[in-house]
């Protein structure tokens, strides 16, 4: 588990997006639409609860071309974090 | 030195049986032989037989439906349910996966339209994403295909369906919780559930009784089905929608392979091989001791007719016992319109729920609460369509499906022979995986939002 990428303590980020609670597909659909909100360059964070989402998000980034941070794990969900191209 | 070099592999091994994602194709192989395994065994898996014995106690229950119906964990459908689920659990137990995941609101009433879509497209397609679908072009049978061609049109009319519902549905799409445990009171929880599975083989192999002792390989086949699919995260509803969400098609490619795998599997099983073990035995146990009555020999004429009876049957148990598996076993008369509306429907419901058949099961093992509500929904309107439908004869009658109103019962090696069908099957399931290959760098076939 510990290969999953870490993201640097204090970004500064945009917007956040709370997608706890959510399953497949919402957690990255959701992620899609909220990435329209934001400028290039600036930072996405998503928190999210599926354990789906550890590989989604940084596999949609990587299709996207987005920049994917990494993930911080806090009590009982998960930030993730997006540079957007 | 060598000590801890010691102790680091065996965190090493721990880690990739019970931690890390599996690759999608090694778990697609892995599903594909646990689905050959089975049917070896004893039959095929699905995924509604369990869910709908479920809903029939429900049902039952509040006394809707007066008749008992099989008990949870000595019907061989419901069985196959509860190992599932149990092995999902251990996986997600020891993979630190498992916490309470309360969705928002509005998740839980999509849980009950999923859930019903779900039960009556099940019921119109005769099984689920694996029963009607899967493990239905597995087993040769035309109707999978019929049911393929409806999931594909109701995923992507579901994906239109969420890209509306994010545009104009604001109520209840936030405010999820979790409730998170302690990593060692799970890997406690999952070695217990582990523990149980295998005391339940044990318990079933003992039992008198032939159908329950057979249950054994059920519930330990089962679990492994559910945990692979659980540490894989193998979504058969996500190989359908993904090439049109994202265009990633690593989950599609994945089931294409493990379908083509456990159709070449059913072939071995279903073919009648003369010199298969248990026609050998047959053969040498029974003929050898029938072989020498001669009827004509005989005086008595009842006892000369009841000796050739025995002769010809002897001659039939031979026949049979070529094969392992009889190629009635998942044909469906569904082959038509009922196929593709149930796989229509299902799918719509499947995108509502965020799971298939056994992608919700797996994810109700992982404390996702949204898809414990659709389980009971999934369950209550299959029981009700089914047994509607068993009263009007909408799929006919006899094992055959004789005067289906669904469609047709082809068992496609009647048609076109085992090498034919093979080709058939690998030619689809080749012609899929190129496709969506293509769509990946082409994305022709993505769904904008």
């Amino acid at each position: 588990m510990s290969d999953y990428k870490k993201a640097p303590e204090g970004l500064e980020v945009a917007r956040t997006l709370d997608a706890k609670g959510l399953s497949c597909p919402m957690p990255l659909l959701r992620t899609k639409k909220e990435i329209g909100k934001i400028n290039s360059g600036e930072i996405l964070e998503v928190l999210g609860t599926d354990p789906g989402s550890r590989n989604d998000i940084p596999g949609w980034c990587a299709r996207a071309g987005h920049e994917y941070l990494g993930e911080i794990e806090d009590e009982g969900f998960i930030r993730f974090y997006i540079k957007k191209k | 030195m060598s000590e801890s070099i010691m102790n680091e592999k065996i965190k090493n091994f721990f880690k990739i049986l019970c931690q890390t994602e599996w690759n999608a194709t090694v778990s697609g192989i892995i599903v594909a032989l646990l689905s050959i395994l089975i049917m070896a065994w004893w039959r095929p898996w699905g995924a509604v037989g369990a869910v709908r014995n479920w809903g029939e106690w429900i049902l039952y229950g509040i006394g809707i439906f007066s008749h008992k119906p099989g008990g949870v964990l000595f019907s061989s459908g419901s069985v196959i349910g509860v190992g599932f689920l149990a092995g999902a659990f251990v996986s997600a137990c020891l993979g630190n996966d498992f916490s309470f995941k309360f969705p928002p609101p509005w998740e839980l009433v999509k849980a009950v339209i999923a859930g019903i879509l779900m039960g009556i497209g099940a019921a119109f397609a005769g099984g689920c994403n694996v029963g009607g679908m899967y493990n239905a072009i597995g087993n040769l049978a035309a109707n999978g295909f019929t049911m393929w061609l409806g999931l594909v049109i109701g995923v992507i009319l579901g994906l239109k369906y969420i890209y509306w519902e994010m545009e104009h549905i604001t109520w209840g799409t936030s405010g999820g919780k979790n409730i998170d445990f302690p990593y060692a009171l799970k890997i406690i929880l999952g070695i217990a559930a582990f523990a149980a599975v295998i005391w339940g083989g044990y318990h079933y192999a003992g039992m008198n009784d032939a159908y329950k002792a057979s249950l054994s390989g059920i519930l330990l086949i089962s679990a492994g089905l559910g945990y692979t699919m659980q540490r894989g995260r193998w979504c058969m509803v996500q190989a359908f929608r993904e090439p049109h969400m994202t265009g990633d098609c690593t989950l599609a490619k994945s089931v294409a392979l493990s379908i083509l795998i456990v159709a070449i599997g059913c072939a071995v099983l279903k073919y009648a091989v003369p010199q298969r073990g248990s026609a050998v035995a047959v053969q040498s146990v029974l003929m050898d001791a029938v072989g020498d009555l001669d009827p004509e020999e005989i005086k008595d004429p009842d006892l000369a007719d009841t000796v050739e009876d025995v002769v010809d049957a002897s001659e039939q148990a031979v026949v049979v016992a070529r094969r392992v598996l009889d190629p009635v076993n998942y044909v469906r008369g569904t082959f038509g319109w009922g196929g593709v509306l149930g796989g229509f429907l299902f799918g719509l419901g499947a995108m509502f729920a965020g799971g298939c058949g056994t992608g919700t099961l797996w994810r109700v093992g992982e404390g996702q609460i949204k898809l414990w509500l659709v389980v009971p929904f999934f369950g209550i309107s299959n029981a009700i369509m089914v047994h509607w439908f068993k009263a009007i004869h909408m799929e006919g009658v006899g094992p055959t499906h004789v005067g289906s109103k669904l469609g047709k019962h082809i068992y496609l090696p009647d048609v076109l022979g085992y090498g034919g069908t093979i080709a058939l099957i690998v030619f689809a399931m080749v012609a899929w995986y190129i496709i969506v290959d293509w769509n990946e760098e082409s994305n022709k076939l993505i769904v904008e939002m």
